[in-house]
């Protein structure tokens, strides 16, 4: 088989390892799902669920900061009947939750996790790109699967034969297209300046020039709104919106046929942070340091990363001493079952600290990819792309954690919209506003960079 | 060979779910069809090595054209449609027109050397731009073209308003409101 040969057998590990990524959507349901909890909690100045418990031996009743409750939840959707009311369209009714969860784990393969792995392998040089597919479309392939989702939406509504649900679905595919056609129009202008529809070359044209923030501050504001809106969460959850509809288009859903619902609709937020980090915030690129740099001196940029991991450890841990400190003052009949508890974090975090300094140390003055060399062979140049990409994909993980949170904060900040004052934003608006903007940018492109 | 074996998949995926376009009852049941069959077209697109044009097939087509037709279909009244029949007076004219049509395209295509070659069939984004937009004057001039087909459209829609304008306006709709 010369299409297996074309390649060495280290090109092939990764390129299949690569795959792995399509996991990250729903790995960040488990992330998203906490957050938004004990944010909503945060912002209303309450403490979010977090009574449920693990009871492990000495350490007694373990919380996980109030994440064993989203562990309860999950157990609950799972093992719960799957249930249709009479009357409903049955094919529709069971494929509609299928679609937005299995475009989930096509969405990410055209975001470049880290920059392009360029290594010397045996004498050959071996390049491997960042994304799973590496494709010249790259973000009009992610246009395309996502205003496929919508379908399960209007599916579900459709297929309920219930008034609620048919007005949600309706809401959701008249929302969608509309902010659909914001979304592409306010990216036009990065597309323009980057000259390419392929994501790693955008984040290596903000890697050289500015952040595509700077660049396209409009842009950027009409690309999150929209953003925000497409994932139809508030304020633009009109089409869920529970005075009026129930619960818009999966009023007739429960069990995991809901749940499949709810993890496609954060699996959507985690995908469109990830593109509202890749398009405007440099993506995978640390700020100020470039990719050349930082291979250059890998063992001291390992150091560095080592050293903000044990910072945020030690501001865990600053965290934990302060509220136990708090907590002993009170007379709170449990409170100390609580610092029982506390104990187990002090101790992993304590850990945590101490691995982070030792492989910080370590990376420091240790760090040679000359030595490295496996029965003879040199791995050098692997070790060094392996590091980079570790920090690469660190940096991206950081920035769209920041957008995520900027998803629970918008959504318990402001009140819904009004359906009409929903199309009003989208197509008088933010339209425009992106019109102008596309065309002002050409205008300068033209006349600054005369390409 | 591994390309053969995908197209092979792909088309009988398009003509089948083009085919129950045809045969299907209720309308929402031939528009998904359209979908998968403008979906598996896509996909024959990205096997021709132009990626573009599939991706843009999806876009454009399966999300946005057929988004606006489902919305179309649930908001008419679906119960009686599923009960139009079939075959009906119109059908004597329409299906022997379909079978010569059908006929037609076979020959052509029976009489077309089939071969498929990788190296020639590039369709990159690159390409597709340099050839739409070559506004050289020896260029191929389809960028004309493209600028008329934006005026078609924007005349179409502005008569669309136009159509909508009036009956909100008329006494009619006016009487009903009052009521």
């Amino acid at each position: 088989m010369d299409i297996i040969e074309s390649r060495t057998w280290i090109e092939w590990v990764i390129t299949i390892a690569k795959f792995a990524f399509c996991f990250v959507p729903v790995l960040y349901i488990l992330l998203l799902i906490p957050m938004e909890r004990r944010g909503a909690g945060f912002m209303q100045d309450r403490q979010g669920p977090n009574r449920s418990y693990i009871k492990i031996p000495f350490f007694g009743k373990i919380r996980l900061l109030g994440y064993v409750q989203n562990m309860c939840d999950g157990t609950k959707l799972f093992f719960k009947e799957m249930f249709a009311p009479a009357g409903v369209n049955k094919i529709l009714y069971y494929v509609a939750p299928a679609i937005p969860f299995a475009i989930v784990f096509l969405s990410p393969c055209v975001i470049p996790w880290f920059g392009p792995m360029v290594f010397e392998w045996g004498g050959q040089v071996v390049r491997i790109p960042g994304s799973i597919v590496d494709s010249e479309v790259g973000v009009l392939l992610l246009f395309g699967l996502s205003s496929l989702s919508a379908y399960g939406a209007v599916l579900a509504g459709w297929a309920s034969k219930s008034k609620y649900s048919f007005l949600g679905a309706l809401r959701t595919s008249s929302m969608t297209i509309s902010y659909e056609v914001c979304l592409g129009l306010s990216m036009m202008g990065m597309l323009l300046l980057a000259g390419s529809f392929n994501l790693t070359d955008i984040v290596n044209w903000q890697e050289h020039h500015v952040w595509g923030i700077v660049a396209q501050p409009v842009a950027f504001f009409c690309f999150l709104i929209a953003c925000i809106a497409e994932t139809g969460r508030a304020p633009f959850d009109v089409a869920e919106g529970e005075p009026e509809l129930v619960a818009g288009y999966h009023t007739e859903y429960g069990a995991m046929q809901f749940g499949l619902f709810y993890m496609g609709e954060y699996s959507h937020i985690c995908i469109n942070s990830f593109l509202v980090a890749t398009l405007f915030l440099g993506g995978y690129s640390v700020p100020f340091v470039t990719t050349e740099t930082m291979q250059a001196h890998m063992g001291g940029s390992l150091a560095v990363l080592c050293g903000v991991l044990a910072f945020f450890a030690l501001a865990f841990l600053h965290l934990i001493y302060r509220y136990s400190r708090k907590l002993k003052a009170t007379n709170l009949t449990n409170r100390f079952e609580i610092l029982r508890e506390y104990s187990l974090y002090k101790i992993v975090a304590w850990l945590a600290v101490a691995v982070f300094i030792a492989g910080g140390v370590c990376a420091w003055l240790y760090y040679d990819p000359s030595k490295f060399v496996v029965n003879g062979f040199a791995v050098g140049g692997l070790a060094t792309a392996v590091g980079t990409a570790l920090i690469h994909l660190l940096v991206l993980i950081a920035k769209s954690v920041f957008f995520c949170w900027v998803w629970i904060w918008v959504r318990w900040t402001l009140p819904r919209f009004r359906y009409d004052h929903v199309m009003h934003l989208g197509w008088k608006i933010i339209l425009n506003i992106a019109l102008i903007n596309l065309v002002v940018t050409a205008v300068i492109a033209k006349l600054v960079g005369g390409n | 060979m591994l390309a053969l074996i995908y197209f092979i998949i792909l088309g009988i995926l398009a003509v089948g779910s083009a085919l129950c376009v045809l045969l299907s009852r209720h309308p929402l049941y031939g528009a998904l069809s359209l979908v998968l069959s403008m979906l598996s077209l896509a996909g024959i697109y990205g096997l021709l090595g132009s990626p573009f044009i599939g991706v843009v097939q999806v876009m454009v087509y399966a999300g946005a054209i057929m988004m606006l037709l489902t919305f179309v279909i649930m908001v008419l009244n679906g119960a009686r449609d599923s009960k139009t029949p079939m075959f009906d007076g119109v059908s004597l004219f329409v299906i022997p027109g379909v079978i010569v049509l059908a006929a037609l395209v076979g020959f052509v295509l029976v009489r077309t050397p089939m071969a498929f070659d990788e190296t020639t069939l590039r369709g990159s984004v690159a390409l597709t731009s340099r050839t739409l937009f070559d506004v050289a004057q020896t260029g191929p001039g389809y960028f004309i073209l493209f600028e008329i087909l934006g005026l078609l459209l924007l005349s179409s829609m502005a008569a669309a308003v136009l159509l909508a304008k009036k009956r909100l306006g008329s006494v009619d709709s006016d009487d009903k409101e009052e009521k």
